[in-house]
């Protein structure tokens, strides 16, 4: 099985956020909510200070805390590829997973009001899956698109080809997936991840 | 209706879904994308995979833009004003119009003044592929006064360094092969500036690959944030900077390229001692001394084998030195101590940087190409607004390109380049001295060489007193506040106006009111009533670029088409969804009015040349051909008879050819000089003084000099001790050239620190006992805003740093009220002292003090 996942090339990310528009945009998610963000800090101090992006998202990870935790089992990951999804209607917005991520990726939807918060919503989006109040939602790598054969919404906007997705397992056969597959970048001496001490296996890696 | 989050969750009910192939006009840029369209609105934007400038990527705004079609503040109905009173703060008491009352109106105030004196219309806005159109209504009624609009923001000094040197409206840098890069008061590669998501890709990829990035700026902005070298200095001081750096790479080292200077400039032209060229007395053609000959020969003498870019010769009793070795001792002065002083750079850095640019460049190593062996120049500067938008810009922006010059970067692989001085149809060309003139396409307003004549202003940007500019668009609030001061024969009585935000992107909003209250009618198309259509007497509901046809094509190549090696690509803007409400494009009133003012069989006769329509495709103005038909006869004159609008499918990108070798790397093919010494000035600077001296105006003659200099900023030369920082403005990359009134985008800018903020360094705020989150008091000596503090070490501590155009008042924009604050509210209307006499390019830098509050 081809376990999909996604590496940021932390060199070529310029902070522009196109990539948390998109997801925005894919999802329809509510105001606050944004299942990918770029976290950035300054570092050094005048005229040697720099800036520092890092894009951040649901690491989709192989041994999630997040699955583990769930009392409804509405956390799963997928059989065929390991994208780790919320079943809504099984979700009792308990917060479990909201506690036992370590990446604090995940959300409570209060208000899905999405666009304009005082009134009615002018903007629908009569083909996403916009998360009902009352649940936990998260990045959900973008899965309708992937089984269309197309890259997550953010992969495909970064202008600078940052976030590149595709296979992170090693053992898939090429007529498995038409998505490149990222052992070459992941091995590199300079990938990482985040947490790894969580011990959650994440499919998220960073060069560069 | 809500679905669960699985792999059944996704059915769709919708009855129709398709993907519009369109441009996008989220900035002035023409990225290709595609509009999705689902039951007849618009829900998803992606990026065009088959346009170059977009391939398939997208920026945060271009995402995020479709909201502004379904906002709840959109204007959908004609609005006129019941209150006579024009003025900040003072509510219009709009009431509901039919769009015929409101044509009705327009079309008599419209018609007095085609009666009366046609230039007193006015018409102003920012819409790349809209000038065709008011271009030819302009025409066609009478009027010069157009395109009052801040393209001078970026502007019109940098432009006008390209166009001399380049032979282009536009710069960038060959990324694929350059190996230094230099970005200067710019932040190319960070969704801002030329062909951005093309610039954003192969710049990172240049650095993946190993390429250096040095970015010399008073913010460390998103470009700076991904470069090995953050150089700040002290705003508006980059000229003495470059020319410090330039004395360097000349007297210090050495480091240049004679053989390009030889062939390709007037570095080799004879200088006499008054500063004109010596001229042979037969041809009047600029002599050259040839070292092998031992005497001097016409430039362009095909037996001239060793011009002499150095020393001192006597050519018929007179006395004449090369104009490079005039230049090379003039620089003598601008010395790294000196450059120190003024930027704060130290003088090392200087040394370094200079030093590392010219060996970086490699001079003399070639590449072959498709056979052809060319210069290669791994080193390129980059430059625009933020060093050129100073009292001294244009000489700034020509000092800092002169460094490419020197290294004969120009054109070449790996170096600087123009954005397409050469191409299927236009090419440049050279006058009597063999100076490069650049193709009319491609320098598409007035061409800064050779110099018009200059006269007492007719045109209300005041051009006339700018005989070696570009355009001068920033100076129509002085023409309209003040003709007779200029001689101006007449007084603006109509002001057709839209996308272009006066109020807030020009200069202290109290002096633009008191300017627009002077026009007496004024007509805003908009989407939303921003600060501008405030003044209005009436507002049209203008539709949004999703639901507008556009001339062809949407992306002009003088900055639109991606220079350097690749093909030439044509982008057609369709119509995705029709316009909500009684919202109409505004192109299509423009040529109703024509029509009800009977010139709109002149607009489609002169409209056929401004449109570049061949003869088999004129239009006949019987028909009232729509945009749509004016654009597919472009597209058939372009394309080739069988294009059809009807036969675009996935893509609005038509692919003409690949760029020949020519066309890609102009500058070894090009058999024109360019300038290192401007004489054409001499001449020009006192012909001005002719005409300002008959006006009895005050003027600035110091940049009418052939000579590169620094001219510093009144804010500079005045020093203020009351105001002791400079406010310093800088583009976020999800906002520029944009509004921040989107649910999204605004979210993006309260998310992120350096958007609604105003950036102070930390020694700074220390000093002044400020901390994050304080609220303060703004003040130039022109005007006074209020700021919320963000300390952060990624300033110049003689700043303040105010990020885009923020801080909207406009009681309609409920959105973006308030948030952020307004750089341009601190800046002076334009002035004597706070203009570049030469290119007409506003000043930007301004003091200010704060305070606590």
């Amino acid at each position: 099985m081809p376990r999909y996942g996604m590496v940021m090339d932390l060199d070529k990310c310029n902070g522009c956020n196109a990539c948390v528009i998109a997801c925005k945009v894919e999802h329809n998610t509510a105001n606050t909510v944004n299942f990918t963000r770029i976290l950035e800090r300054e570092i050094g101090t005048y005229p040697n200070a720099n800036r520092q992006f890092l894009p951040v998202m649901c690491n989709h990870c192989e041994d999630a805390s997040c699955i583990d935790v769930c009392p409804t089992k509405a956390t799963y990951a997928r059989d065929k590829d390991g994208i780790v999804l919320v079943d809504w209607d099984k979700c009792i917005g308990c917060g479990a997973c909201i506690l036992a991520c370590p990446y604090e990726q995940r959300f409570q939807i209060l208000d899905n009001r999405t666009v304009f918060p005082d009134g009615q919503t002018a903007f629908d989006k009569p083909d996403t899956n916009r998360a009902p109040n009352g649940v936990t939602a998260k990045c959900d790598l973008c899965y309708h698109r992937i089984d269309e054969g197309k890259e997550p919404a953010c992969a495909e906007a970064c202008p600078t080809d940052a976030r590149i997705f595709g296979v992170v397992s090693e053992d898939s056969a090429e007529d498995e997936t038409p998505f490149q597959n990222l052992n070459d970048l992941i091995s590199r001496a300079n990938a990482f991840s985040l947490l790894p001490e969580k011990g959650t296996k994440p499919c998220v890696f960073y060069v560069g | 209706m809500n679905k669960a989050m699985s792999e059944q969750g996704a059915a769709t009910t919708a009855k129709e879904d398709a993907w519009v192939p369109s441009v996008c006009m989220g900035c002035y840029n023409c990225c290709g994308i595609r509009v999705h369209r689902v039951d007849g609105r618009v829900v998803n934007i992606e990026g065009d995979p088959e346009a170059p400038n977009s391939q398939g990527h997208i920026c945060a705004k271009g995402k995020a833009r479709f909201l502004d079609l379904y906002d709840p503040d959109r204007l959908l109905r004609p609005l006129k004003r019941t209150n006579p009173e024009k003025g900040l703060g003072v509510d219009p008491e709009w009431e509901e119009i039919s769009w015929d009352e409101a044509l009705d109106t327009i079309t008599e105030r419209l018609a007095r003044v085609l009666e009366d004196d046609p230039r007193k219309l006015v018409i102003a806005h920012f819409d790349m592929p809209g000038y065709g159109i008011s271009k030819a209504f302009g025409a066609a009624f009478g009027t010069s006064n157009l395109h009052w609009n801040r393209a001078d923001y970026c502007g019109s000094a940098p432009h006008v360094a390209n166009l001399l040197l380049n032979g282009s409206f536009n710069g960038e840098l060959d990324f694929e092969r350059c190996r230094y890069m230099v970005l200067w008061g710019t932040q190319l590669g960070a969704i801002v500036e030329t062909i951005p998501l093309h610039s954003a890709n192969k710049m990172a990829e240049a650095r993946a690959n190993g390429a250096k990035l040095i970015v010399i700026d008073p913010f460390c902005g998103n470009a700076a944030a991904k470069a090995d070298e953050w150089v700040p200095l002290k705003p508006g001081t980059d000229g003495i900077l470059a020319l410090a750096m330039l004395n360097v790479l000349l007297n210090e080292h050495g480091l240049y390229d004679a053989g390009f200077l030889k062939s390709f400039t007037n570095g080799p032209y004879l200088v006499g001692a008054d500063g004109h060229y010596l001229r042979d007395p037969a041809t009047d053609k600029p002599l050259i001394w040839d070292g092998a000959a031992g005497e001097a020969r016409v430039f362009d003498d095909p037996a001239l084998s060793e011009p002499a870019l150095e020393g001192e010769y006597t050519v018929a009793g007179q006395v004449g030195r090369p104009a490079f070795q005039v230049l090379k001792g003039h620089l003598e002065q601008y010395t790294p101590a000196e450059a120190e002083r003024i930027t704060t750079v130290p003088a090392a850095t200087i040394r370094r940087l200079a030093r590392e640019f010219g060996e970086a460049a490699s001079i003399g190593s070639t590449v072959t190409i498709d056979g052809h062996e060319l210069p290669l120049r791994p080193a390129g500067i980059h430059f625009k607004r933020g060093s050129g938008a100073h009292k001294g810009g244009c000489h700034t922006s020509l000092a800092i390109h002169m460094l490419n010059l020197m290294v004969g970067n120009l054109d070449v692989p790996g170096g600087q380049r123009g954005v397409n001085p050469v191409g299927p149809f236009w090419a440049p060309e050279k006058d009597a001295d063999g100076m490069l003139v650049p193709a009319q396409h491609i320098a598409k307003y007035f061409k800064p060489y050779p110099p018009r004549e200059p006269q007492v202003p007719q045109t209300l940007d005041l051009n006339e007193l700018f005989p070696a500019s570009l355009f001068t668009r920033g100076m129509f609030a002085w023409g309209i506040s003040e003709p007779e001061k200029f001689g101006i024969p007449y007084r603006a009585e109509v002001l057709l106006q839209g996308r272009t935000n006066l109020m807030m992107n020009s200069h202290n909003p109290q002096a633009m009111a008191e300017t627009l209250a002077k026009v007496p009618f004024q007509v805003s198309f908009a989407t939303f009533i921003d600060e501008t259509a405030e003044f209005a007497d009436i507002v049209l509901p203008d539709s949004h670029d999703y639901e507008r046809w556009d001339l062809f094509p949407a992306n002009d190549p003088y900055a639109f088409i991606t220079p350097g090696p690749g093909e030439w690509y044509w982008l057609m803007r369709q119509q995705a969804v029709a316009p909500p409400g009684e919202a109409k494009p505004w192109t299509d009133v423009y040529l109703e009015l024509a029509d009800r003012l009977g010139i709109i069989d002149k607009l489609y006769d002169i409209g056929n040349d401004i449109w570049i329509i061949d003869e088999q495709h004129k239009l006949d103005a019987s028909t009232r051909p729509s945009v749509r038909e004016i654009a597919e006869r472009q597209a058939k004159t372009l394309l080739g008879d069988d294009f059809s609008l009807d036969q675009i499918s996935d893509t609005a990108c038509m692919i003409t050819r690949a760029k020949t070798i020519q066309e890609a790397y102009p500058r070894p093919f090009l058999d024109a000089r360019v300038p290192i010494y401007l004489e054409h000035l001499i001449d020009t600077g006192e012909k001005v003084k002719q005409v300002t001296d008959e006006l009895g105006l005050e003027w600035d003659f110091r940049p009418y000099t052939p000579l590169l200099s620094y001219f510093p900023c009144h804010a500079h030369e005045h020093p203020d001790a009351e105001y002791d920082l400079f406010v310093v403005n800088f583009k976020i990359p999800f906002i520029t050239f944009s509004l921040n009134h989107n649910v999204w985008i605004d979210e993006l800018a309260q998310g992120n620190p350096y958007t609604y903020n105003v950036m102070l360094n930390r020694a700074t705020a220390e000093q002044k006992g400020l901390e994050d989150g304080d609220r303060i008091l703004i003040e130039s000596r022109y005007a006074k805003g209020e700021g919320t503090v963000k300390v952060t070490e990624l300033i110049h501590p003689e700043c303040i740093g105010i990020p885009a155009t923020l801080g909207h008042w406009a009681r309609k924009l409920a959105l973006s009220k308030y948030k952020g604050t307004a750089f341009n509210n601190f800046l002076p209307a334009p002035n004597v002292d706070h203009i570049d006499t030469l290119s007409g390019q506003t000043d930007s830098c301004t003091r200010v003090r704060v305070r606590k509050i």
